[in-house]
């Protein structure tokens, strides 16, 4: 099935318009896959995917319709653009539903390495396998093996609509990914590592290898600890799970619509000093980087939160018009099944200035963190969240013996205040990151 | 439409140059939704999605791929991809499709795409109104309405063709109330393998009012008591505990791979004697109902836990083919872009003999969790938390006053060992299932049941919540 995109993206634009769309807009993705999932040195899953999809987004009278269909075919198109048309309707009119005009120039960024898709399958297959192998190599309890994998993809993002904006860009992306089990006189720790990147060069697969392995091992014969209050580290990781429950609240959706726990607050102080949040959706090197956003605006760099003060909220078109305010560039289409909702980019925490050894320097006694389970309980809408937890105890500035079976509860504005220190080492796990952030006391829930 | 004939020959062109087993899965699935939050019809969306996806299984490996194209020439090309990854020559595997039929007569009686989309748009407004006008200080609702029709045809080497249509319908609301500075969120869903009869049983104004009443309680709760306690699970509150505490780790491929705590244990004992969990994907109308798995497995009924020993795991083909037993049709997929892997059902914990008032009046100081929120289970070494959505003191045999933010964490065998009362009531809740990526429909039950001690992950810690040792206070 030879279709040009492009020109198909026009044709059901003008076909909407044709039959009664105000305002249509197509988007287009489509997309090559593959990823090995290696275990015991053998392939276990070799997974190929090609996959292509069209959403029809219309507007009429101030009222939204949108359809989606993976068959590109004419019948199945013409089937949507109409069923686009009758969504709408029956939906409210709403006086700020309006598609963007052309203007602002596209961030030119390179998001296509070619070697990607050059290199063999067959060497793909051996960087999975040279994971699995760097793991059981630098120790040897580490006996099993979930997943060691390597995957890529490329893609090509074609969008249009009626006042103008026609515009594409491809990209492609690779990673290592690695979920062990270490074993030792009868107990079982699990330890993952993750290497996402958009240059075939940057992978480093032994290192995802071992850093996996170390994660599994240092975890084995954990133990619980006494209920009581302890100052808390977050490691990179659990960091930015954290950061994850605040990215729905800074969205201007959630502001308008009495959701977010920093609504009326810009211009306050929100977290301490030590925090300045970042959304960027033209970060060099940033996995979620585009020149333009689910809607065909250009993408930008937008300070949330600097120095613990409120700055500003990400914004789509929609919320944007409501706030008599320019889109942040953050109407974000997680496939072409959806309409462009405000989201994140490249979020992230800025690093400080410490290193790791000196946030933990002058701690008595705490807790490192390094796993958290249900985080995605969390309630975004109130800030409240209590977790599973589990790391290491810290002692008198060092990392001492494994710790599990514990939680922590709280609200996350008051984790925000309570932030004592930042470190330098940013680490970005897909599109999200943070560095090491140290929490002043909080209650630890265990035995 | 590809014939059976075509499916044959794609089937052996896919074990053209080796592999054991081949099977493809194609789907069309349409899908409809409506929505509305901030009292207005925010969107209705509706679209396609139709694939297939191929699998050869040649030793220790699985090939996939999957495509949007249909076409046979588009079908071919994907075998032919998915065989290079085999080697040493065909087996000459002969393939003679055969037409499997459902055990299981059912038929939903109000298709979702035979309702009018003013009827779709009027429950979810009922539910909107509902919940606004249930306390003022409900700021914000958010209700949805969607429903899935999925037409499958499931077709592998050993013979076995499967025609099916799965049709699911779910209905949520989330509520925002705010008073004095507090957000807090009540939420609530139902659904099933149903059509719009799903409102039969379930009106948009109960559904609505459970959740704004929800949300308006948490408002006024005290944060949870941390530390170790006593615990009791209402049979209302759902069954999030044995989907994590238990449910995964009996899934066959993680234990296979070692990576459950209940890995060789059949025939051990792994819970109380008052234990009993069975999966069943054959409890009609439930949401993790179906006639056939995503295999062309039939769905059947298997006892896990049997009155704390340990019975079976659940199984997909591929794992199934490694222990030379049947698949016990557990085999799901999220769609035509994924492989099936094991995956539960309709999980539960059976009844017991305990009258549900009695397990809350023995109690002199504990938690009784009304609504459980989402879980989570690192199954290698069992531990467990799950989400306390609304959860109250028991003080002396009484519900005391309200309680949030709350986790509760524990070890699945562990906290199974201990259960020591079971109630003869049973409540469900729906979920979708995720795991390796993929996510599933389910539900899951559980009776009143009483845990002796598990660590509660409050932030009030010391007694009883009193005020002086409110550490986190919100504002």
């Amino acid at each position: 099935m030879a279709i040009n995109l492009k020109d198909l993206a026009i044709n059901v634009v003008q076909k909407a318009r044709q039959l009664g769309a105000d305002q249509s807009e197509a988007f287009l993705i489509k997309s090559k896959d593959l990823s090995i999932d290696v275990s015991g040195g053998k392939v276990e899953t070799l997974k190929l995917a090609e996959d292509m999809g069209l959403g029809v987004r219309i507007f009429r009278s101030g009222r939204i319709g949108f359809a989606y269909t993976s068959d590109l075919g004419q019948t199945a198109v013409d089937e949507i653009i109409r069923q686009a048309l009758a969504n709408s309707d029956k939906t409210s009119s709403d006086e700020f539903n309006s598609m963007p005009k052309p203007g602002g120039s596209y961030a030119s960024i390179d998001l296509f390495d070619p070697e990607i898709s050059k290199i063999p399958v067959e060497e793909k297959i051996d960087i999975a396998k040279s994971i699995e192998q760097a793991a059981r190599q630098s120790d040897a309890r580490i006996t099993i093996t979930e997943r060691s994998s390597y995957f890529d993809a490329e893609y090509e993002v074609i969008l249009a609509n009626s006042l103008g904006i026609s515009a594409d860009y491809r990209g492609a992306y690779c990673g290592c990914y690695a979920d062990l089990v270490a074993e030792e006189k009868g107990d079982n720790q699990t330890g993952f590592a993750l290497k996402l990147t958009l240059n075939f060069s940057e992978l480093d697969p032994l290192r995802v290898g071992r850093e996996a392995a170390e994660k599994a091992v240092r975890k084995l014969g954990a133990t619980t600890v006494d209920t009581q209050k302890a100052v808390i580290v977050f490691d990179p990781y659990v960091a930015t799970n954290f950061l994850g429950v605040i990215a729905p609240a800074l969205s201007a959706e959630a502001v308008q619509k009495g959701k977010s726990l920093f609504g009326g607050k810009v211009g306050q102080n929100v977290a301490s000093e030590k925090i300045t949040i970042v959304d960027h959706g033209a970060l060099p090197g940033g996995i979620s980087s585009a020149p333009f956003d689910g809607e065909g605006v250009p993408t930008s760099k937008t300070v949330l939160i600097q120095n613990g003060q409120l700055k500003s909220f990400l914004h789509n078109t929609y919320t944007a018009a409501k706030d008599g305010v320019n889109s942040t560039g953050n109407g974000i289409r997680g496939s072409f099944k959806g309409t462009p909702e405000v989201g994140t980019t490249n979020f992230y925490v800025e690093p400080g200035p410490y290193s790791s050894d000196e946030i933990l320097k002058d701690i008595s006694s705490g807790l490192y963190i390094t796993d958290v389970m249900g985080m995605h309980t969390a309630n975004p809408i109130s800030g409240d969240f209590s977790v599973g937890a589990a790391g290491i105890w810290i002692e008198n500035g060092k990392l001492t013996r494994p710790v599990r079976g514990v939680a922590i509860a709280g609200n996350i504005l008051e984790l925000l205040k309570e932030v004592e220190g930042v470190g330098s080492d940013l680490t970005f796990f897909g599109s999200k990151g943070s560095p090491t952030v140290r929490i002043a006391k909080m209650t630890v829930s265990g035995s | 439409m590809l014939s059976k004939g075509d499916l044959q020959e794609v089937l052996q062109l896919a074990l053209a140059k080796g592999g054991d087993f081949a099977d493809i899965f194609i789907e069309e699935k349409r899908t409809s939704g409506v929505g509305c939050e901030a009292d207005k019809i925010e969107r209705i969306n509706s679209g396609i999605d139709a694939g297939a996806g191929i699998r050869v299984v040649s030793g220790d490996t699985t090939a996939y791929a999957y495509t949007n194209d249909l076409t046979k020439e588009g079908v071919s090309e994907v075998a032919r991809v998915v065989s290079s990854a085999s080697e040493g020559g065909s087996k000459g595997i002969n393939i003679n499709l055969n037409k499997i039929s459902s055990p299981v007569e059912f038929e939903v009686t109000s298709m979702p795409d035979k309702v009018n989309i003013d009827d779709k748009v009027n429950m979810v407004n009922r539910a909107n109104k509902t919940a606004r006008e249930f306390d003022s200080r409900i700021k914000q609702v958010s209700v949805g309405v969607a429903d899935v029709i999925q037409n499958v045809v499931i077709a592998n080497s050993l013979g076995d063709y499967v025609e099916d249509q799965r049709v699911r319908t779910r209905f949520m609301i989330n509520t925002v109330a705010a008073d004095e500075g507090v957000i807090q969120t009540g939420y609530n869903a139902v659904g099933g393998f149903v059509g719009f009869e799903l409102f039969d049983e379930a009106s948009p104004e109960v559904v609505a009012s459970e959740a704004a009443g929800r949300a308006v309680k948490m408002l006024e709760a005290k944060p949870a008591p941390a530390g170790k306690m006593q615990v009791v699970m209402a049979a209302e509150a759902g069954g999030t505990m044995v989907h994590e505490a238990c449910g995964h780790g009996l899934e066959a491929d993680l234990v296979q791979k070692r990576l459950s705590v209940y890995g060789n244990k059949k025939g051990e004992k792994v819970a109380s004697d008052v234990i009993t969990v069975i999966d069943d994907a054959t409890i009609k109308t439930k949401y993790g109902f179906f006639r056939f798995d995503d295999e062309g497995t039939p769905g059947q009924k298997t006892i896990l836990i049997k009155d704390g020993i340990l019975e079976d795991y659940m199984y997909d083909r591929l794992t199934s083919m490694k222990e030379n037993r049947p698949s016990s049709g557990n085999g799901r997929r999220e769609s035509y872009q994924d492989k099936p892997i094991p995956r539960m059902t309709n999980t539960y914990i059976a009844p017991g003999k305990d009258d549900p008032d009695k397990i809350i009046g023995h109690v002199k100081n504990g938690l009784l969790v009304k609504k459980m929120g989402g879980g989570q289970v690192n199954t290698t070494n069992g531990d467990f938390v799950f989400d306390v959505a609304e959860g109250y003191l028991i003080k002396d045999g009484d519900i005391a006053g309200p309680v949030r933010g709350a986790t509760l964490t524990g070890n699945g065998p562990e906290v199974l060992q201990k259960v020591d009362m079971v109630g003869n009531d049973l409540g469900y809740t729906i979920g979708t299932c995720g795991k390796d990526g993929q996510g599933v429909p389910v539900s899951d039950a559980q009776p009143t049941m009483h845990i002796p001690e598990i660590i509660v992950g409050g932030t009030a810690h010391g007694d009883d919540g009193s005020p002086q040792i409110k550490r986190i206070r919100r504002m």
